[in-house]
């Protein structure tokens, strides 16, 4: 009986669909929010949830899929599509998916890739931006991603929640412990370039109780650039598996960062023994 | 007299007996630690080592037991792991043509799942005869090379000496000596795709080696850019298949799988002698690869623009490089070599610290735990000269200018720090006053400490 009416409702939800035709737009984003908070559960909500609503100019549905729903969802799934809000193909997060190999399947492939299908199963060989990002359509695009800490590690709840995000698309295609194996060394890496993040700011700390702002300017520049820059890239290398962001934009550009603060630290000890010197000679 | 020389011929016999092959022990010893390589008993391996080099650390999962056959793995996987087994289907493997069998999951991995194992070289190369012998025969030229990267990789001093789960990035690219998917990516194993010049950019492209800039801005990579989607990627690489050249029609030409056979300037890490005899034939090769589109003195003068625009990297280098050894000499640098962390694997330095210059001392290895003005050194010759080289090898002279700027300026930049550290070096000499010891900054801190011990 229960099943009956399950069938039943069903085949009424069919009917009345197939009775309305779908308009075809344009539509306002207010218009889309409308509708398919009713047609898609959750899926509205799980936008509001994202980064990309939260964000200063919002990114909403029209910004993605274009004002109609013509070719709305294969719109949506292209790569050509985020990068030109992220940066540009320049841009580290960009440029570091692009050199991975997932990137440049993709790139390759894009000629012949059919974008009609769901972002799940494996339907593509390899990963754009929106299968990993928005797997199973699911539109907080937030959900796989880390927090971004420069120096400290995230807390244990929000890791297992976002590896499980994580695995859920990896294992599409990769071993469950290859995956686990990746997201080990992945946390390790970057904890250790989190440590040279630490130990430039001990060494700056240090200095400032002795010398002035001014004299540890050029120093703190090399600061700002190692973790704003090359600790991100580090980041961005481990979470798109590009070895040439984890290696050289990554972590030997951290020691350079870390040693040019040293220098610059060791050097403003030297010039006041000197100065010290110099003016104990005059006296 | 010759009674006496008789006498004192258990000498060389002694050291041939017992010294040589005592030798050779030692070496086996060192190389039979839990890492892996000439420094193997001082690391350990990150567990994720076993998948960029199977060979010395991958043991099959033991989660399934149970022997099977091919078309069982398919249809269990299927539902497990998707995306391989439909790159599978679309693979020559699946579907060879010519009444051929397929070629199943257990063919490279085996049927047990106990002891199931990553497909190296040697697993492809029982069937791709032909290719593998080419790419272990490519060891014979020495660096640079695919088939010795994963031991270049391992038995560099700063692999050994850092932290297993930082060096991880360098395995990744060098594992394309240990496992065949570098280029024909798993599962489809495609011989198209590695023909392309994408399939090499997750390598080749970064600070030191800018292959992917520099190949797509030159005539030969803007060629490819704007006309590739019409040409056919199955065809080989050989003469009147391709319009343009791409990466691997010049370094694999006529599908050859070596790299290396043909290198003259050794990526521009060191100096050569571009005219030795070996290199002479090297050259007459390259005329003979770029006459499938250019004539032979074209050819020949690019040739010598590489060996003029090498020459002049060169004296910039040793310039740079003399600078920094007259204040070794002199003990100006700070921190001077034994107040900073040791060279990597060294004993030695810990009882005659040294600070490492050029190529030849190993300066490759000393990028971090060095004072500002060898990493300057460091980057010139590691960014800036090797990104003028690969301009000028592929044909990029915006980025050979770029590289060139850069070198000037470098060296501008260290003989003037050199000066300040001489004059610095100086007042501390006559002044007598102390000068502050610099080793409590460089030998502390959470990521110095670290590395200490965790090799």
């Amino acid at each position: 009986m229960h099943r009956l009416f399950c069938v039943g409702l069903l085949g009424f939800a069919a009917l009345s669909m197939a009775g309305t035709p779908i308009p075809e737009g344009p539509f306002e984003n207010a218009a889309c929010v409308s509708c398919h908070r009713q047609q898609n559960d959750g899926l509205v909500s799980a936008w509001q949830e994202s980064a990309h609503a939260t964000a200063e100019t919002t990114v909403d549905c029209v910004s993605c899929h274009g004002n109609s729903h013509r070719n709305a969802a294969v719109r949506a799934r292209r790569d050509s599509l985020c990068v030109d809000c992220h940066g540009g193909e320049d841009s580290p997060v960009v440029h570091s998916y692009a050199t991975s190999k997932h990137g440049v399947l993709v790139r390759l492939e894009q000629e012949e890739r059919d974008y009609n299908f769901p972002l799940q199963q494996a339907n593509y060989r390899a990963p754009g931006c929106s299968y990993c990002h928005m797997h199973k359509a699911n539109h907080n695009v937030s959900a796989s991603i880390r927090v971004w800490n420069a120096t400290e590690g995230v807390n244990s709840a929000e890791r297992e929640r976002v590896q499980d995000a994580m695995r859920a698309v990896c294992q599409d295609c990769h071993s469950p412990r290859y995956i686990t194996r990746l997201f080990n060394n992945g946390e390790n890496m970057l904890d250790i370039g989190r440590m040279k993040v630490r130990e430039a700011a001990g060494v700056l700390e240090q200095a400032a109780h002795e010398f002035s702002a001014e004299d540890l300017a050029g120093a703190r520049k090399h600061f700002m650039r190692m973790q704003s820059r090359h600790l991100k890239n580090l980041y961005l290398g481990i979470g798109h598996q590009s070895p040439d962001y984890q290696w050289w934009h990554g972590q030997p550009a951290l020691d350079g960062d870390l040693l040019r603060i040293k220098g610059a630290v060791g050097d403003l000890y030297r010039l006041r023994a000197s100065k010290n010197s110099r003016d104990g000679n005059k006296q | 007299m010759s009674r006496k020389r008789v006498r004192y011929i258990w000498i060389p016999l002694l050291i041939a007996v017992i010294v040589v092959p005592a030798g050779f022990l030692y070496v086996d010893w060192n190389k039979s630690g839990s890492g892996a390589g000439l420094y193997s008993r001082q690391w350990l391996p990150d567990a994720l080592f076993a998948y960029w080099n199977p060979d010395d650390f991958y043991q099959s999962v033991d989660t399934v037991s149970g022997v099977f056959e091919g078309k069982q793995c398919v249809s269990c996987h299927e539902g497990v792991t998707p995306g391989i087994v439909r790159d599978w289907k679309a693979s020559h493997h699946s579907n060879p043509g010519n009444g051929k069998p397929a070629v199943y999951c257990s063919a490279c991995h085996g049927d047990d799942h106990q002891a199931l194992h990553l497909p190296t070289p040697d697993i492809c190369g029982r069937c791709h005869v032909t290719q593998h012998v080419q790419f272990e025969d490519e060891k014979r030229f020495g660096f640079p090379s695919h088939a010795l990267a994963m031991e270049r990789a391992m038995d560099a001093k700063h692999f050994v000496d850092k932290p297993k789960a930082e060096v991880t990035a360098c395995l990744q690219c060098h594992s394309v000596a240990s496992k065949c998917d570098s280029c024909h990516t798993r599962h489809r194993f495609s011989a198209a795709e590695a023909r392309r010049p994408e399939a090499c950019i997750t390598c080749h492209s970064g600070p030191p080696h800018p292959d992917d800039e520099t190949y797509f801005t030159s005539a030969h990579g803007r060629l490819y850019l704007a006309e590739n989607r019409q040409w056919d990627w199955s065809k080989p690489l050989r003469k009147g298949n391709y319009k343009g050249p791409t990466c691997a029609y010049c370094h694999m030409s006529n599908g050859k799988h070596q790299v290396a056979d043909k290198s003259i300037w050794k990526f521009g890490i060191k100096q050569t002698n571009p005219l030795t005899s070996g290199n002479k034939v090297k050259r007459e090769q390259w005329v003979e690869l770029c006459s499938d589109c250019h004539e032979a003195d074209w050819s020949r003068q690019q040739l010598a623009g590489l060996d003029a625009e090498r020459k002049k990297a060169w004296k910039k280098l040793y310039r740079a490089e003399a600078v920094l050894k007259d204040l070794r000499a002199k003990d100006q640098l700070y921190p001077a070599a034994g107040e900073r962390p040791a060279y990597p694997v060294d004993w030695l330095d810990s009882v005659r610290p040294r600070a490492r210059i050029g190529f030849f001392e190993g300066q490759a290895s000393a990028f971090y735990n060095v004072s500002p003005i060898e990493r300057d050194y460091f980057e010139m010759w590691y960014f800036d000269n090797l990104g003028a080289y690969k301009g000028a090898a592929h044909g990029d002279q915006a980025a050979v200018s770029r590289g060139h700027a850069a070198m000037d300026s470098d060296l501008a930049g260290i003989e003037q720090e050199a000066k300040r550290l001489r004059s610095l070096a100086g007042q501390e000499g006559q002044e007598q006053y102390q000068r502050p010891d610099p080793s409590t900054l460089w030998l502390f801190g959470d990521y110095t400490e670290f590395n200490k011990g965790h090799n």
